[in-house]
């Protein structure tokens, strides 16, 4: 069924995406390139504004334009270039072979239909069914993320967040997608109610053998669900690599400046340690490394040039100049 | 001696058309000066409710509430008003809870006008200065809006507000929950810092439970407007005894990918607050639930010195003899 095995299964390169409003231009994705296999879960960690959302919807195609424009790129899904795409052929793959989770699940729910019907308009959209086989089809999907057939008739109003969330999932994997994009799945839910859907999720994505591309900020749940990490600053793809080369071998500054200000629940620090100042403006984005400013580890050379990413050793990719001048000394 | 706060079996109780939804359902607990007291729980557990309760934000429907040893469960209209020179708030989302038309000076300003706590002009922009000192924002954005701001230094407006009048005791209901990681430090750092300062006493309301154990002294755990569970903070996460706690903290997804870990998966959702059955709130969702829990309400225990839990069969399920 699923062909092809011997390309990456998703690249993106080089994609650059640009809001561009009467203020100025905002450079929210700036250039980033990476690749997925089949059945992998990538998570796309940062903090608000670092372009994650951003970066998700142009892979949809969905960057809304005005203002938002996909400027340079190639987006390859099984080798294609879905940029080059109609808008009938994109409208085709999206809801089949890419779906999306939103965060909130209170509004990405039509409210004044039943959540049966929601399901089963996917499905009688991307595949040849009747009514009543997309309906036994959808009954299917509800059991399959935990809520029983019986609830088909309910209109999302009737359903607590969790089984809102867990609605959006079976629509979301209805068609059996290659790859399902979650944008902060679980943030709007209390802890254990997230402990239940995740874990709802991540047999799922077992079972149907989807490749996810996770979007969060929050780093307990990157390193409960991901094989590899990206982690994003200023639309930038800073460091990548497994989830052991990011968590276990840090080495961007701001991956290490993450980890320490987080409150850790397995140890006693009196003390946090912030990342001083903000994030800069993605309006006004400085020509050399974004992270100047607020770095700790910073070098005179650093005001002076964009550090390029460097292979640290076993695809383990760092966007900072500590780690070239490392490698060069190296060879 | 008498405590600093005192709150006894204290209920809010809201009439709707279903019926009544107990809020807050016979809480009671006491804090020290200068102590932090963390409260946490899901959505709807009341925890916000109870601190608004305890400074009249809303009315009790029932219980006593005693403040330096001072009856305040039923102030009159100028003794609440006073009390908030006292007492105060800082709230969660610090985008609706700042009016999008004052500048940061008139809105820092605005409780000393209230009280007359300054008798010049030159001495109140003295004062705004001050607290915009004190909480780290920058003299220049004295005269800005708080659309113009980001979130962080959104919320430091809200806790300049809150120490305007110099109050003892200070709520802070989700202070953090809308901020970055990295912004979300530096208010952490900052409430510290101003409560060592200040000798200020907090109760930290949060859904967060890296945060609560990072900040608090005592943690309270709430369920449908119960306490269930309260000990010191590091009582609490070295030794949970309440089940639900237990699920609770199992639950936590935490970033040291080294550290194994057993989640105790919880049945169900949270139920309803109107009208609860008799018995214990979490029996539906309990694994250990037994037929008592269902008939008979669970009372808070002192099992361990300092470590109170209201379960029915926590001793077996801790096998404490």
């Amino acid at each position: 069924m699923r062909t092809n095995e011997t390309t990456k299964f998703l690249e993106v390169k080089n994609l650059v995406i640009h809001y561009e409003t009467d203020n100025g231009v905002v450079e929210a994705v700036n250039n980033i390139s990476f690749k997925m296999n089949r059945g992998e879960t990538l998570s796309l960690v940062g903090e608000t504004g670092a372009g994650k959302t951003t970066t998700a919807l142009g892979l949809l195609n969905l960057v809304p334009n005005p203002p938002g424009r996909i400027i340079d790129g190639e987006i390859l899904l099984n080798g294609e270039n879905l940029l080059k795409m109609s808008p009938h052929q994109m409208q085709k793959i999206r809801g089949s072979k890419i779906t999306m989770i939103f965060q909130d699940p209170m509004t990405s729910l039509n409210p004044i239909e039943t959540v049966g019907d929601q399901i089963s308009e996917v499905i009688r959209l991307h595949n040849k069914v009747s009514r009543a086989e997309a309906a036994q089809l959808a009954c299917d999907m509800l059991e399959k993320v935990g809520i029983p057939a019986e609830r088909y008739g309910d209109y999302p109003h009737q359903f607590s967040g969790g089984m809102k969330q867990r609605v959006v999932i079976a629509i979301a994997l209805a068609c059996d997608p290659e790859l399902l994009i979650s944008d902060e799945p679980t943030s709007a839910l209390d802890v254990t109610i997230q402990a239940q859907v995740l874990d709802t999720m991540w047999q799922l994505k077992k079972e149907l053998k989807t490749s996810m591309l996770m979007i969060t900020h929050d780093l307990g749940v990157v390193a409960e669900t991901s094989d590899n990490v990206a982690v994003m600053y200023a639309g930038e793809i800073v460091e990548y690599g497994t989830l052991r080369q990011v968590f276990k071998d840090t080495k961007h500054p701001y991956t290490q400046a993450l980890f320490d200000s987080l409150p850790d629940i397995n140890k006693n620090v009196q003390r946090l340690i912030p990342i001083k100042g903000l994030t800069p403006d993605p309006s006004s984005l400085p020509n050399y490394c974004s992270f100047y400013d607020r770095c700790k580890k910073r070098m005179e050379e650093c005001k002076k040039t964009d550090p390029a990413s460097v292979d640290v050793g076993d695809g383990h990719l760092v966007k900072c100049l500590l780690f070239a001048s490392e490698r060069s000394s190296h060879e | 001696m008498s405590k600093f706060l005192e709150v006894k079996n204290l209920k809010k109780y809201y009439e709707t058309n279903r019926g009544t939804l107990h809020a807050v359902d016979g809480v009671s607990f006491s804090i020290e000066k200068g102590e932090t007291m963390g409260v946490v729980g899901e959505s709807g557990c009341g925890k916000s409710t109870l601190g608004q309760t305890i400074l009249h934000l809303r009315k009790p429907t029932d219980g006593e509430i005693y403040f330096n040893g001072e009856d305040i469960s039923k102030p009159n209209k100028k003794k609440r008003h006073d009390l908030c020179q006292h007492m105060q708030i800082i709230f969660q989302d610090p985008f609706s809870s700042l009016d999008p038309r004052m500048t940061v000076k008139q809105i820092i300003s605005e409780p000393l006008k209230i009280f007359n706590a300054v008798k010049s002009k030159a001495e109140l922009e003295e004062r705004v200065s001050k607290l915009m000192e004190t909480v780290g924002l920058a003299r220049r954005f004295v005269n800005t809006y708080p659309h113009e701001l980001d979130g962080g230094r959104r919320q430091r407006i809200g806790i300049a507000r809150a120490l305007a009048l110099e109050p003892s005791f200070i709520v802070c209901d989700e202070p953090v929950s809308a901020l970055d990681v990295s912004i979300q430090a530096q208010v952490l750092n900052l409430m510290q810092d101003l409560q060592a300062q200040l000798d200020l006493t907090y109760i930290f309301i949060t859904h967060d439970l890296s945060v609560v154990k990072h900040i608090s002294n005592n943690i309270m755990v709430m369920y449908l407007g119960v306490v269930v569970e309260r000990t010191s903070s590091q009582g609490l996460f070295a030794a949970p005894l309440h089940p639900y706690t237990k699920a609770l903290l199992s639950a936590i997804p935490h970033s040291d990918i080294d550290v194994p870990r057993e989640r105790i998966l919880l049945r169900g959702e949270i139920s309803s607050p109107i009208e609860p059955p008799p018995g214990c709130r979490f029996a539906k969702r309990c694994n250990y639930a037994t037929e008592k829990c269902f008939t008979e309400d669970p009372v808070l225990e002192e099992i361990y010195p300092g470590h109170e839990v209201a379960c029915h069969n926590v001793k077996e399920i801790n096998a404490i003899h």
